[in-house]
């Protein structure tokens, strides 16, 4: 065995364990947090689309244009290194935070909003026939349909979230793709640290889908019509 | 205990209810019967409001509920009171709308429990005793999705009474089923005929219409074209549109 591919081992298992600590750290609790508070948001978002208020509709229309029209690297650097300019200091986890949470709450209220107009009208007409208010209608009888039919595209979305917690590392956050730039810097081989980063991501992704899958048919058992 | 008077309904430029003048009285079992298309659904769903009138006024209980272009009748009842006698209105549907995600008891059970805030024994009591009543007491833990259509509609008519409804309306409630599951769902109609409840049946089983009907609404186009006992209206009917009509539902062969 030649000396380099000794050297290459080397480094990739000692780097094996800050990378998967950074992943476990940071990158999946990045996800995690900035997806919960982006479905809350997502939920809000979605309602006030389809309110009878004009004005929360407008509201709702103007923070999802914003978010989709531009890209999320160029949002994550204006809350990170631009609010500071007016006085807005946040550290780098909060920074992402705030900005992959609003990048989910507008991409997916979308989903939720289609999934709740994708709920038969029916349900709508017999749970008014029983006296349901449209909150007690929306609570006890189109959500809980609606999300069984948003559980796909919301795991799809969850895991591209994963992915994207990589542009973190553009505004300091020492996630896995950070400290895979660390190491490499120090190290050299871009292509064994990159292609191991990428590994790792591999592999939380996988664990991901097959928690999706399990979700999915738990989920859609009673509504095979 | 509804009465509505001069009422029209369009869709657009569309008139699918004419001038429609209507009363149902306490007890009464009132069937709607015509061709399809001929607005029978849509009247129907004028009395509970899942359609508002364009013109004209309706009463429940002597209430003004909705009155358009009539001034003349005066103020109706603020929206909160009409949405909550509009729902003492029961409603069974042609496809059911099961909620699919709620078992049966909990489908049954939902609206004396959020909308009645009945505690949560006493609204499972309700539903239990109701499902006994449609012959469902062993499905009350399936989901919708695992009974035969015969047997979903029996659950949903005991879901529409299990706010002890003032009226029972159902909309061509056998029309989505197999001929062989007709049969059990009209037994439980007739049911409640006997019990005295009020009811309008929009259908196409003219013998059932015949059998348990006080009066037989014949519409057509929009108008009511006769208003008249089973007797006048299957064997002496005034209008040669009806007879037309019943020789055609004739079953054949």
């Amino acid at each position: 065995m030649s000396d380099s591919m000794i050297r290459i081992g080397g480094i990739l298992l000692s780097s094996f364990i800050p990378l998967l600590k950074a992943g476990i750290m940071y990158t999946v609790p990045l996800a995690i947090i900035s997806f919960t508070l982006g479905l809350m948001l997502a939920f809000l978002t979605a309602l006030a689309r389809i309110s009878s208020n004009k004005l929360l509709r407008s509201v709702a229309r103007f923070y999802v244009w914003i978010i989709r029209g531009t890209p999320l690297l160029v949002q994550l650097f204006i809350i990170f290194y631009g609010l500071p300019g007016i006085g807005v200091t946040l550290n780098a986890f909060i920074s992402a935070v705030i900005g992959f949470t609003l990048n989910v709450g507008a991409y997916n209220s979308e989903t939720i909003r289609a999934a709740i107009q994708s709920i038969d009208k029916g349900q709508w007409e017999a749970s008014k026939s029983l006296g349901l208010s449209r909150g007690l209608t929306l609570r006890y009888v189109i959500i809980p349909q609606a999300l069984t039919v948003a559980v796909p595209p919301l795991s799809n979305a969850f895991i591209g979230l994963v992915k994207d917690t990589s542009l973190a590392a553009a505004i300091t956050v020492t996630e896995l793709f950070q400290v895979a730039q660390q190491i490499t810097a120090r190290t050299y081989e871009p292509l064994w640290l990159y292609t191991e980063a990428a590994i790792i991501y591999l592999f939380f992704c996988s664990i991901l889908t097959y928690f999706q899958a399990l979700l999915e048919n738990k989920t859609k058992k009673h509504l095979i019509t | 205990m509804i009465e509505i008077k001069n009422v029209s309904k369009s869709f657009g430029t569309l008139e699918v209810l004419k001038n429609i003048n209507l009363t149902i009285n306490k007890g009464e079992v009132v069937c709607i019967i015509g061709p399809s298309g001929s607005g029978k659904s849509t009247l129907l769903r004028v009395f509970n409001n899942l359609e508002r009138i364009t013109s004209g006024a309706l009463y429940i209980d002597g209430k003004l509920l909705d009155s358009r272009l009539e001034e003349s009748e005066g103020i109706p009842v603020p929206p909160n009171e009409a949405f909550e006698i509009y729902s003492q209105l029961g409603m069974v549907f042609q496809r059911f709308n099961l909620f699919p995600h709620m078992r049966v008891i909990e489908n049954v059970m939902l609206a004396p429990h959020v909308v009645d805030k009945k505690k949560k024994e006493e609204s499972k009591a309700v539903a239990l005793d109701l499902l006994g009543k449609v012959g469902l007491l062993d499905k009350a833990k399936a989901y919708p999705v695992q009974l035969s259509g015969g047997q979903q509609q029996r659950v949903a008519i005991a879901r529409a009474l299990a706010r002890n409804p003032k009226i029972m309306l159902f909309d061509e409630p056998t029309s989505a089923l197999d001929p062989e599951l007709v049969g059990e769902v009209l037994e439980v109609i007739k049911l409640l005929a006997n019990e005295g409840m009020t009811m309008v049946i929009v259908t196409h089983e003219m013998t059932f219409a015949r059998e348990v009907a006080d009066r037989v609404v014949f519409i057509d186009e929009g108008s009511i074209i006769e208003v008249g006992t089973p007797k006048e209206i299957f064997e002496n009917p005034r209008h040669k549109r009806i007879k037309t009509f019943l020789n055609r539902m004739k079953p054949s062969g």
